[in-house]
């Protein structure tokens, strides 16, 4: 499959043209699945974005993850950012920043919810 | 207790010595191996100009082989010799890889037919491992076609199988491919298929096909044995645990798996603090503690230690000479049975500390509301927030699979839900996951409200409330209350009750041969997916079934799980032998052994990471 392929590639440009290909091939029956794939696009842009401002690397994360690094790096404006950007529920948000909260041991994010 | 475990009376033994025997066939052109190495990529580092492989036909190994090859050649060129065995078939695609990579000349090949290697002597496996992924993802048959050499292999040794019953598409399909083999040896060697009795022992041959019950696998398991896998996996009967779990001294084991067979071989030390130890029924105090439900073990343990101490504490009554020397006989055996005892002890202890852990009891309890059918909103949710802690994702999708499953489907809603939040979490990846378990009807959205589980789940009384752990009643102990289906199914085929409730109890009298086989469960074997079928073979002198045994032997049933089956199975099946006192016995074959997380985990599709690659 063209997808899993894609995910095999180093180079963002050329994974994203292959994600292109692979979205096409899903017909009108896999509406869920087409969707996902630009989404997926979506978030390499955003990662690939990421890299060039603050020099980690973000490529292979899923989502939750790319959140969970920014809180970490202390970048919680941009981590709502690709929170609304991607409409990540509530619930789940609160979860991974509380994580990553603990994690940089950041109390005072943790008593300030 | 402990009374039913291992000595079924079928002779294990001669299918050892078969093995065996062509091992050393094999070696034999070689005289003495000097060195055993594990097949790995890179460079081998030997002395040695002769060169045995013994490995299964797969792609990646040729691969390695041909690359160290290659780099002999390089080096000194044609003064190495090089064999190569396939176990357990040679298959045309190796051969291809081999030419392609220009070394097909260089190898002198063969095959070592080792397939149903006996972990037990009521437990065979062919220790395929990605059987489960091969058959019912790939639609790949291949292992259809070993199970069904292997089977052959057996009735060689055994006699033909008198009955032949199943369910499921792949059960089926392996029925007649024995069925054909047996028309094809007729034609190419007459004498073969003539002069090969019907069987004594073995009176039946049930193959339950994996697909027809995939809920089972994805329950936790609750048998001592079974707990090992799930935590620590069992790999070939072998289990790494920590090393200051066991002292220096070798454990006193000694029967078991046939070793040597290359790839699956090795039980030397590790490198790091993880040592392997191999747990079978050589073990006195395994055997005892391996079916049982973990809530008995540790009073069981503690039993066993007070014994073994009393029975140090004899010394003091030695006075006499005679007394001493009785004594100093039975210390090597106290030795070795203190020393299991250390390790079950420890063992026992870590699987506790998991089990007590609140995540462990809160996906039981959500598992045990799932196939009890008991409907809440909440199992749902707290699939939700193991995605939000993001536990790990073979975790989540058994679960998950489990409540698709048994509820014929995820609501349409939900189902978009979950596949999103899986997206997000833990990767675009997974869309291929997410195909693969839909494909397997494992994570699917409703289209019926109509659910057969439930009604499969009344029928053949798979929830039994009461269940009493210590001296369990029924095959559902090892699940604390969940009978599993695939032994249900067995149960309900060999000891003919009016129903499900019947079967329970255990039918009288032996049953089978001319037995009803099936009947009396059509209704709910036509809800569950696969064919039913149900086949007799004959010898050509008008030699029919016999209902009387030579040997006064209880009757053997032969259990095929295609597509592999759990250690709980495997207890389950074994408390059926233990019930009506020995009437029949049952010897349990199987592709592979797996548990929830193995099933799931070839299901999951891996992503190269691109920073390690890159």
């Amino acid at each position: 499959l063209t997808l899993i392929e894609s995910f095999q590639l180093k180079d963002t440009a050329q994974r994203i043209d292959m994600m292109k290909e692979a979205g096409k091939l899903y017909d009108k029956e896999h509406t869920f699945e087409a969707k996902a794939v630009e989404d997926a696009i979506r978030l390499i842009q955003v990662q690939a974005q990421l890299e060039k401002e603050y020099g980690e690397l973000f490529t292979g994360l899923s989502i939750s993850s790319t959140v969970y690094k920014l809180i970490t790096i202390n970048q919680s404006t941009r981590a709502n950012k690709v929170r609304s950007d991607f409409k990540m529920p509530d619930k789940r948000f609160w979860w991974i920043k509380l994580r990553a909260l603990v994690e940089i041991r950041d109390w005072e994010g943790v008593a300030a919810f | 207790t402990g009374a039913h475990l291992g000595h079924t009376s079928l002779n294990i033994d001669s299918l050892r010595d078969l093995a065996r025997k062509e091992l050393v066939n094999v070696l034999d052109s070689d005289h003495g191996v000097e060195n055993i190495y594990h097949l790995q990529p890179g460079p081998l580092e030997t002395e040695h100009r002769n060169l045995i492989y013994i490995c299964r036909p797969q792609v990646n190994y040729m691969k390695y082989i041909a690359d160290t090859i290659h780099r002999h050649v390089n080096d000194h060129a044609g003064t190495y010799r090089y064999s190569l065995f396939f176990v357990p078939r040679r298959t045309a695609v190796c051969e291809k890889v081999l030419e392609d990579e220009g070394v097909f000349g260089d190898i002198t090949m063969g095959e070592y037919h080792l397939d149903l290697i006996p972990l037990e002597d009521d437990l065979l496996s062919l220790e395929w491992d990605s059987t489960f992924k091969e058959l019912y993802l790939d639609r790949d048959t291949t292992s259809i076609y070993y199970a069904a050499k292997a089977l052959m292999r057996l009735q060689g040794i055994y006699g033909w199988f008198p009955r032949i019953l199943g369910k499921g598409d792949y059960s089926k399909a392996l029925c007649d491919m024995m069925l054909r083999m047996r028309r094809e040896m007729a034609v190419d060697d007459l004498d073969v298929s003539q002069t090969t009795q019907m069987s004594q022992n073995i009176d039946s041959l049930i193959i339950i096909d994996r697909s027809v019950d995939l809920v089972t696998p994805l329950c936790t398991q609750l048998t001592y044995e079974g707990l090992i896998d799930e935590i620590f996996h069992i790999k070939n009967s072998f289990v790494e645990v920590d090393a200051s779990l066991v002292s220096t001294a070798p454990a006193p084991t000694t029967s078991g798996s046939v070793s040597g067979s290359g790839s699956v071989s090795g039980s030397g030390t590790v490198p790091g603090k993880k040592k392997k130890v191999s747990l079978n029924g050589g073990d006195k105090l395994f055997s005892e503690l391996r079916d049982l439900n973990f809530a008995v073990v540790g009073g069981l343990l503690n039993k066993v230690a007070k014994r073994i101490n009393a029975d140090y504490e004899e010394r003091h009554n030695a006075k006499t000479m005679p007394q001493i020397r009785q004594f100093i006989s039975k210390m090597g055996g106290l030795a070795a049975e203190h020393q299991s005892l250390r390790l079950h002890t420890s063992l026992a202890e870590q699987i506790m500390d998991y089990t007590m852990t609140d995540d462990f009891n809160k996906i039981l309890e959500v598992q045990q509301n799932v196939v009890a059918g008991i409907a809440t909103n909440k199992e749902p949710d707290y699939i939700e927030e193991m995605i939000n802690k993001q536990v790990p994702l073979v975790q989540v999708l058994r679960l998950l699979c489990l409540y698709s499953l048994v509820n014929n489907g995820l609501k349409p809603k939900q189902y978009e839900f979950f596949s999103r939040e899986i997206l997000e979490v833990y990767g675009y990846e997974h869309i291929q996951t997410l195909e693969n378990l839909r494909r397997l009807g494992m994570f699917t959205k409703q289209v019926t409200t109509k659910n057969s589980y439930n009604l499969v789940r009344r029928s053949l009384s798979l929830i039994v409330d009461e269940v009493n752990e210590h001296a369990p009643n029924d095959i559902s102990y090892v699940y604390s209350g969940y009978a599993p289906l695939s032994v249900r199914l067995v149960q309900c085929v060999v000891y003919r009750g009016k129903d499900g409730k019947q079967a329970g109890s255990g039918g009288k009298g032996p049953g089978l041969p001319g037995g009803n086989g099936w009947k009396g469960f059509e209704e709910v074997l036509r809800m569950l997916p696969g064919r039913t079928f149900d086949e007799k073979q004959r010898v050509d002198d008008g030699q029919t079934i016999h209902s009387k045994r030579s040997n006064g032997q209880p009757p053997i049933s032969l259990v095929f799980f295609l597509g592999g089956c759990t250690f709980t199975e495997v207890s389950a099946t074994r408390f059926l032998a233990s019930q009506d006192r020995g009437q029949r016995d049952f010897v349990i074959c199987t592709t592979q052994i797996l548990n929830g997380s193995t099933l799931i985990d070839s299901l999951v599709q891996k992503v190269p990471d691109p920073r390690t690659t890159a």
